[in-house]
């Protein structure tokens, strides 16, 4: 016999409110539907009665976790409409500061799998790691979670002292190296609960249009960062790792090794980081109206926005936010079908959702 | 063993009076070392029976009808077989027992999971039913093994009378039914990698999802008697009598918490396994164990023949 089991919206496996509403038969999900809106704030309403310069800090407000990724966005988009080119060295802050948040990201997401899989320790391991990445950012920024970095023809602030932050990278990637990333990939009991579980087959990820990991452990080769290279990371080498088994521990290798390349990356946009100005030093800024689009890789994948200006505005038309989990989301149906109940926290979990961005 | 005896053993040592503190300071030692390998500070020393005495006060939601009769019947129970496990143990030497005295203490030792498959279902919660049947499974699966040790100990040494067994010497086969009856101890204490019935990530509190308060208080406690009843066993199957009873008492708790200790180190270092896997790994055990049961009862009748 059938059941209904509903999953949230308050839930201790789920980090946000979304509810998830799973047709059982015993331990097998058979089908399963899942609602958001929980957390609608009106941020895109919001942009339009904001001006150039506000808007770019309530755009931070999308997302605790990728808040550098949606201000960056924004700022591509906005100085394409303003005819500004950020100066190299900005570039290569942008790079630094998103590929941190990158790495925090991963670590964050890797210590919220662990949770679900009931392996509390490696759960307090990864949060004491993401700290150390926190302290990274704050070192820059002075700030930890809403950085403040990116502004309209470059950044804030400038990193004065990039080989003091090398240094801080290195111990990080040594911390990883000897913890997390073994017990990932090296796990007996986490090896059982992620091999052969939400299956995502490589059709079925261009059918549905994933991004970002949940694509790249499908076998999907997609990285932003190499297809439409933004900010300094034309300049960059690195590898795009790709998983063709498609199931949890697939996605969690991906991001295993996206953490080795994010540390390499830092390495090299710290020692090659070019001298010079940070911003543009323009007083004031002139929009000529029209729509701009930009897409960034993000950790969770592509962040699009699209941004429309009048004439002699200064505030948005119109900010049109779409992240990753939007696009990943309707993958979930067809990863839990024919899962176990115990393992459909950590299948749903394996996207790294953060459906209070897509609330928006 | 006589009536005073008996009430002695269940009331006082090592039964309430010793259990229900041993309960709470083993609830405190497996949160604490977990805590400590966890880089946290974990909770006071105190903390245990604090949050029994909190949850005591606490107001329950009335339930009408047999439903509701039953929610409150079980924890009570549970704590009722939990204790009188406990109250069999043989740590003093002399202190009485009686033939088969050791199934009644497989049975006590049965029944707070019995009482918790119970209480799931009678709470009519699609998670605690969810924890019930999660339970039952499990309880299927490790009693197999853990009734195999009890049963292969017992034969072994031709006794099934506690304090006979706590007074002969330990045997290779005694030994590989310790070992047996300690794979077991995760999957009857909850604790990972066989913590499914109370999976919160999955199903919050499993069968005890809907109970808050007293009842809830009284779960609490069959859980720390549960730990002592068989953390108690296996200390005194491993560790026979000494002469002197102070010494009998302070090796009971010193093993019992070596035993509290390892589980603890075992469930902060492991992920919690999936149903199917807990069914196959305690099924794998129990073929492992009865062929190596087998290997060393022939070995050592062999053996018997050829020095006779």
């Amino acid at each position: 016999m059938s059941y209904k089991m509903p999953m949230g919206p308050y839930h201790p496996a789920l980090e946000e409110p979304y509810k998830l509403d799973m047709i059982c038969e015993g331990e097998t999900v058979q089908d399963a539907k899942l609602h958001i809106g929980f957390n609608f704030r009106g941020i895109e309403h919001l942009a339009e009665t904001r001006n150039y310069i506000q808007v770019v800090a309530l755009m931070e407000r999308v997302c605790g976790i990728c808040s550098n990724i949606h201000t960056l966005t924004l700022c591509q988009a906005m100085e394409q409409l303003t005819g500004l080119t950020p100066p190299p060295r900005a570039l290569y802050i942008r790079v630094v500061m998103a590929e941190l948040e990158r790495l925090h990201s991963h670590v964050l997401w890797a210590g919220i799998a662990a949770k679900l899989m009931g392996f509390k320790t490696m759960f307090m391991e990864c949060f004491a790691i993401r700290e150390k990445v926190m302290d990274v950012l704050q070192a820059i920024s002075g700030n930890r979670v809403n950085y403040s970095m990116n502004r309209i023809g470059g950044v804030n602030r400038d990193i004065a002292d990039p080989l003091a932050v090398l240094g801080m990278v290195e111990q990080l990637e040594r911390e990883m190296v000897s913890t997390i990333i073994p017990i990932f990939t090296t796990s007996t009991t986490a090896r059982s609960r992620c091999a052969g579980i939400g299956v995502l087959t490589h059709e079925k990820a261009v059918s549905c249009g994933v991004v970002g990991p949940t694509a790249r452990a499908s076998g999907v080769p997609q990285d932003l960062r190499r297809a439409a290279p933004y900010a300094a990371y034309s300049e960059l080498e690195f590898k795009t790792p790709v998983e063709e088994a498609g199931d949890v521990r697939a996605r969690l290798l991906v991001r295993a090794l996206e953490i080795m390349e994010t540390c390499g990356i830092l390495r090299q946009a710290l020692a090659k980081m070019p001298s010079g100005p940070i911003d543009t030093g323009e007083a004031k800024v002139v929009f000529s109206a029209g729509t701009a689009v930009s897409r960034v890789e993000a950790p969770r994948g592509e962040v699009m926005y699209s941004v429309s200006w009048k004439e002699n505005s200064r505030n948005p038309a119109r900010v049109h936010v779409r992240t990753p989990t939007f696009a990943n989301m309707p993958a979930i149906r067809y990863m839990v079908m024919g899962a176990r109940l115990a393992d459909t926290p950590l299948i749903q979990a394996s996207i790294d959702p953060c459906y209070s961005c897509t609330d928006r | 063993m006589n009536l005073t005896v008996a009430l002695a053993r269940l009331l006082i040592f090592p039964g309430i009076l010793f259990a229900v503190p041993a309960a709470w300071f083993f609830l405190w030692v497996e949160r604490k070392s977990v805590a400590l390998m966890q880089e946290r500070i974990g909770p006071p020393f105190m903390q245990p029976f604090f949050d029994f005495v909190k949850l005591l006060g606490k107001t329950t939601p009335v339930r009408n009808g047999p439903g509701g009769l039953l929610m409150q019947a079980w924890p009570l129970v549970a704590v009722s077989a939990a204790a009188g496990a406990v109250g069999l143990l043989p740590v003093l030497p002399s202190s009485g027992g009686f033939e088969g005295d050791l199934i009644l203490l497989l049975a006590l030792l049965e029944i707070p999971s019995i009482c918790i498959i119970a209480a799931g279902f009678s709470s009519r919660s699609l998670f605690a039913e969810i924890g019930s049947a999660r339970e039952a499974v499990l309880s299927v699966s490790y009693n197999v093994v853990f009734l195999l040790a009890i049963l292969s100990i017992a034969a072994s040494q031709h006794t099934f009378r506690l304090e006979a067994l706590a007074q002969l010497p330990v045997s290779p086969l005694r030994y590989l039914g310790i070992l047996a009856i300690v794979v077991c101890l995760p999957a009857k204490l909850h604790i990972n990698p066989f913590s499914l019935p109370n999976a919160e990530q999955e199903i919050y509190s499993g069968p005890l999802t809907e109970y808050a308060g007293a009842e809830l208080a009284m779960w609490e406690l069959s859980h720390g008697l549960e730990w002592v009843a068989s953390a108690g066993l296996v200390a005194t199957l491993a560790i026979p009598h000494f002469a002197s009873w102070s010494v009998d008492v302070l090796v009971f708790v010193a093993v019992s918490f070596g035993i509290v200790l390892l589980l603890s180190v075992l469930a902060a270092a492991t992920a919690r396994l999936a149903i199917d896997t807990t069914v196959r790994f305690y099924w794998q055990c129990t073929l492992i164990f009865a062929c190596l049961i087998m290997v060393l009862t022939i070995s050592s009748t062999l053996f018997t023949r050829v020095q006779s």
